[in-house]
């Protein structure tokens, strides 16, 4: 049993994150924070530095800890403009991939998720945009809030009610995955500004109205849609987890580079000491977790409830190591760039699965292990 | 418990932050704190709060005063912390020095603004010097660097002042939080006068002041989780996930209701604290209690605590900021641990 990883993902982490060094300047980083302007151009300089691949997911992984290590805001960003690619590469067809899937993975397009809606956000089920049969393909009216890459994506892949849910407890039937392009009529994004952090990443509130869908566009089964997308949550929240790896390090390396900067009285103190050995192990714990995630995820021998342990506690570790980090630090903090980070943390005990709906899917899929034992 | 006289007080300011802050104050947070709400303050007495009535304050005694800061910080944390710093130069620095009675005025008629410019939550000791007369150095971390006057520590090779002076520079950052409140670099150099001396041996004088009033800080950190907490239950009334309230299912209901037993309690620490290890005991706690609330407010939330619109976000800043500004978490727990363990604690 190794915990190594392969070379070839350990050149390109470190590629990852000479690339990120240079590239996410403090400039850039304090630009978009402040503006909240998507990255579009970092985006590109990720394309052709090569990150952006699908033939090993370790890669994106690593690339998305690295990033994530010197600013998330636009190391989420860059990476995140190929979002929801592995539902058309799992449940795509040829046609849908040669239309929105290559040319995304190329850096051409740009694509979102657009399942969270006003009345429903871990409730994924409650949805109640609508996609109807019409004679001409289907019509989708409905209302999406908080979708990451909103007014930049060239398409989402969409959730919406094609269907009345049988029963009560199969609220989740009757959900049809489609592709929508943002420029369609009746497709409105509005930016949603002023989030407490992550402020490079582009979040939109869309509207739908009457909007003609090709047949072509619908994605998998009809009524298989809610299936699709826990599929694609699986996958994602290994990024999250990663995002939040790479940010809990971000502030360690903010806290060691300050400490280095003090006199060798002040690292010598031991509550100092045990502070950096706490959020060092926890971070080690959170990456371990998300690795063995990862790992199962990769080899399609996919885990629930180890993916949602590894999302819902690196994000954890995330917010705690700031707090921790912010002990040490004081007033000293203020202005520099682990405010920003504990800013930026906050979300990732919110987006992709909040922290609460990553304990249910443990429990119940722990629970089920009762039944088994009887 | 509080008495009959200060639950009237605190019913009176009650009506005040509702009537004339709640609705805006997010307003307040981006435009900062007008002189028309300096005014209001004045007005109300809240500027010289703790200030004897014979010196034109408004008298009011110690646990009276950490009612006011926690009932106005539950609407604006920032005018709290605001009302908290101008009654500490005023009371707390010039009153008790018999020094500037007419910035004193100043200051409590809502006229003028002063500032604190000290290095006591820092790690390391800053260099702002004064050597004879002249006075010079700077300080990153100033809040209110645009107030009218600044009272500045500065160390000699003998001694340490508290000088009050006049910035040649100031730089102006956007703070974490209490963003009403402006924060940002100040540098000093002039020749300060015998009567702009408000103090000597000040390092020491000032941060006895300083952890004295810990349970002022106290005071603003549970007004703002009870604030914090109040909204995350209305929300969680509000909202349905699987077509249910948040507050039915047994976990939300939970940590809710664990926090507002946390909150209760620390308002009856408020209340009790007798001296300075005790007060500072409080502000650590009321501090963390202050982050956990504002964490869990965002929490139940969800997305829509994240954008600054419902104001949700901000507790969530605010409380980390306001740990920042009044806590060095190794310093307090040094002279906490000196107190109740040994005076050879936290040694090694």
């Amino acid at each position: 049993m190794s915990f190594e990883l392969p070379q070839e993902v350990e050149e390109t982490r470190k590629r990852a994150r000479n690339f990120a060094l240079r590239e996410f300047t403090k400039e850039l980083i304090e630009h978009f924070d402040e503006t909240e302007e998507y990255p579009n151009e970092i985006r590109k300089k990720v394309f052709d530095a090569g990150f952006i691949t699908i033939e090993n997911p370790w890669n994106m992984l690593v690339t998305m800890e690295e990033f994530c290590r010197v600013d998330p805001g636009i190391g989420l960003s860059t990476l995140a403009s190929v979002f929801g690619s592995e539902i058309l590469l799992l449940y795509g067809t040829d046609e849908q991939k040669e239309k929105y899937l290559y040319p995304t993975l190329k850096g051409e397009k740009i694509s979102a998720v657009a399942v969270t809606e006003p009345g429903a956000g871990s409730d994924v089920a409650g949805i109640s945009s609508r996609i109807e049969k019409s004679e001409k393909g289907w019509i989708l009216n409905g209302h999406k809030m908080f979708i990451t890459n909103g007014t930049v994506a060239d398409h989402y892949y969409l959730l919406a009610r094609s269907a009345p849910p049988p029963s009560k407890e199969k609220r989740h039937h009757g959900l049809t995955l489609a592709i929508v392009e943002r420029k369609w009529n009746g497709v409105n994004p509005v930016k949603l500004k002023g989030k407490l952090g992550m402020r490079a990443t582009d979040t939109a509130e869309i509207t739908f109205e009457n909007v003609l869908v090709p047949n072509k566009n619908i994605v998998g089964e009809e009524g298989k849609g809610f299936y699709i997308i826990m599929t694609f949550f699986n996958i994602s929240r290994v990024y999250v987890a990663a995002q939040s790896v790479g940010t809990a390090q971000g502030i360690l390396d903010l806290l060691l580079e300050y400490l280095a900067e003090k006199p060798a009285s002040f690292r010598e103190m031991e509550y100092v000491q045990f502070a950096l050995a706490e959020i060092s192990t926890l971070i080690e714990a959170a990456r371990n977790i998300t690795y063995k995630a990862a790992a199962k995820v990769f080899s399609f021998n996919p885990d629930p409830a180890l993916t949602s342990m590894a999302k819902y506690y690196a994000a954890e570790v995330a917010n705690q190591v700031a707090n921790i980090a912010f002990k040490i630090v004081g007033i000293e903090a203020s202005g520099s760039k682990l405010e920003k980070l504990y800013r930026d943390a906050k979300i990732t005990e919110i987006w992709e699965g909040t922290s609460e709906i990553e304990k249910l899917v443990i429990s119940r899929m722990i629970l089920k292990k009762i039944q088994e034992v009887k | 418990m509080a008495s009959e006289e200060q639950k009237l007080l605190v019913s009176m300011i009650e009506q005040f932050a509702k009537e004339e802050l709640e609705n805006v104050a997010q307003k307040i947070e981006k435009e900062g704190i007008s002189k028309d709400i300096r005014k209001r303050l004045a007005e109300l007495g809240l500027l010289a709060a703790t200030l004897p009535q014979s010196e034109n304050g408004a008298g009011i005694d110690r646990s009276s005063f950490s009612l006011v800061l926690m009932t106005i910080a539950k609407y604006s944390a920032s005018v709290a912390y605001f009302i908290y710093l101008q009654n500490t130069l005023v009371n707390e620095i010039l009153f008790k020095a018999q020094k500037r009675k007419e910035e004193i005025a100043k200051i409590a008629s809502g006229e003028s603004t002063g500032t604190l410019v000290h290095d006591i939550n820092l790690n390391f000791p800053l260099e702002i010097y004064i050597k004879g007369h002249e006075l010079y150095g700077a300080n990153n971390f100033v809040i209110l660097p645009d107030a009218d006057f600044h009272l500045v520590l500065a160390r000699s090779e003998k001694t340490s002042y508290l000088v009050m002076a006049n910035p040649v520079k100031i730089e102006k950052k956007k703070p974490l939080g209490f963003r009403a409140i402006s924060f940002g670099f100040a540098s000093y150099k002039q020749t300060i006068e015998e009567d702009r001396i408000i103090l000597k041996d000040a390092d020491n004088l000032l941060k006895s002041h300083i952890f004295d009033t810990s349970d002022q800080i106290a005071a603003i950190a549970i007004g703002m989780s009870e604030s914090a907490l109040e909204k995350a239950i209305e929300y969680s009334k509000e909202r349905k996930a699987f077509e249910s309230y948040l507050y039915e299912f047994q976990p939300i209901s939970a940590v809710l209701s664990d926090m507002k037993g946390r909150i209760e309690e620390m308002k009856k620490a408020l209340m009790l604290s007798e001296d300075t290890k005790d007060r500072i005991l409080l502000k650590l706690n009321a501090l963390e209690l202050a982050r956990s609330a504002s964490r869990l407010a965002l929490q139940i939330y969800g997305g829509y605590g994240y954008l600054e619109d419902l104001g949700i976000e901000r507790y969530y800043r605010d409380s980390m900021y306001l740990t920042m500004l009044s806590s060095n978490y190794i310093k307090d727990i040094e002279i906490i641990s000196k107190n109740i363990i040994s005076p050879d604690a936290f040694k090694i």
